[in-house]
């Protein structure tokens, strides 16, 4: 976390947020002053040094705004006389998105489980489980001989039973009991109970047309601030509710040379900096799954075998309005 | 092939700007602690070359 500051015809801030950096590097790429510095991303990663992922030399650091405008991740922001240029009509702006379509969410919630950065906030409220059974249940105390065949074997769990004496003054301290919030009907309990104690009916599929069964209610959201558009969310889901557009495309690639090969497991170190989860070690070698990979080329810095080979071809950086801008910008593409 | 370390170079471990990063990052166990400094097992290394790249003082090479 830094910021510069300088006060004169203008106020300008630079601000730094390590929070939403992923150590790619980018910023440093563009600076036209050479004053943003990526660190050690590795250590860094694996949790060995703590720092910040990029320092500034805030002597040379002019202030220009380059840096915050190319990180895709919003992790730079300079302030004008306290407004942000990412707000201003002549700045460039990043025309990513990453978007949850509520109308076509059913609420699975498998994009919240494979999101890598916990950029998705997911809830979702289903119908008690009775509302959509029907049925009769009751157990004969007087037939019971609370052995606790069915307690052990219903399938929802929804016996409660007692039959272990408290004192030689109340041995028989048994009990019996079914949760009928938690029965399904099934008749598990009913076709091992040896004392024919258990009195079930199910009418679930007689009076299937009668039960109602409620829509599932729920909230499906992405935190753009936290998301690096790296689309697992949208790979992921079943009925493509999720938009994601990533910033670059293009190619990653693992080109060896006979000096210069993946050393897979032993090093690990483009798995450890990928902020989208895309790289695994499949056979002792990195494999990249570019569906999951947002280009931004944490992995290139971080491979000491330098056999990454990443190629981007477009960028959706708009509103580029300087040509000099333009020309810092465009070091990030390869064409 | 394993690496080397420039003794003039290396923090050992007390004068690591991270407590010998080196012996942290390997997994492999070629670099490893002995007696309070640095000593590389090369039958161990694999020649990933992440301690290279790391080494805050750049103080390890290829041997």
């Amino acid at each position: 976390m830094f910021n510069v500051e300088r006060n004169g015809f203008e106020s300008r801030k630079l601000k730094y947020d390590d929070n939403k950096c992923v150590g790619c590097g980018i910023c440093a790429d563009v600076c036209p002053t050479s004053s943003l510095r990526l660190g050690p991303i590795v250590p860094i990663a694996r949790g060995l040094i703590e720092m910040d992922l990029i320092s500034i030399n805030s002597n040379s650091c002019v202030l220009c705004g380059l840096c915050s405008v190319a990180c895709p991740f919003d992790a730079l922001s300079l302030n004008i006389d306290g407004t942000d240029i990412k707000e201003m009509d002549n700045y460039p702006l990043w025309d990513v998105k990453s978007e949850v379509c509520e109308d076509d969410c059913v609420y699975c919630g498998r994009c919240f489980k494979a999101c890598p950065r916990e950029a998705i906030v997911f809830e979702r409220k289903l119908p008690e489980r009775e509302s959509l059974v029907r049925g009769e249940i009751k157990i004969d105390d007087e037939k019971c001989i609370y052995c606790g065949f069915c307690a052990d074997l219903c399938p929802p769990g929804a016996i409660d039973l007692s039959n272990t004496p408290n004192s030689s003054a109340d041995f028989l301290n048994n009990s019996i009991e079914v949760d009928t919030s938690k029965c399904v009907f099934c008749g598990v309990c009913k076709r091992i109970c040896p004392q024919d104690a258990i009195y079930e009916i199910c009418s679930t599929c007689m009076l299937q047309d009668q039960i109602d069964v409620p829509e599932i209610t729920g909230n499906t959201f992405i935190v753009e601030s936290s998301c690096v558009n790296c689309s697992w969310c949208s790979e992921i889901c079943p009925v493509d509710a999720i938009d994601i557009v990533k910033p670059f495309s293009g190619d990653l690639k693992l080109v060896e040379t006979e000096e210069q090969v993946c050393k897979g497991d032993s090093c690990h170190a483009c798995q450890d900096v990928c902020p989208c989860n895309a790289v695994e070690i499949v056979d002792g070698k990195a494999a990249t799954n570019l569906s999951f990979c947002n280009l931004c080329g944490a992995c290139i810095t971080a491979c000491p075998q330098n056999i990454r080979e990443l190629t981007r071809t477009s960028m959706k950086l708009t509103n580029i309005n300087s040509e000099s801008w333009e020309e810092c910008l465009n070091k990030l593409l390869n064409e | 092939m394993a690496v080397k370390i420039d003794s003039d170079a290396c923090g050992h471990i007390d004068n690591c700007p991270v407590q010998g990063l080196c012996i942290k990052l390997c997994e492999q166990g070629a670099i490893i602690e002995e007696n309070g400094d640095v000593c590389i097992v090369p039958e161990n290394c694999d020649d990933c070359d992440l301690c290279i790249q790391n080494c805050p003082n750049q103080a390890i090479s290829k041997a």
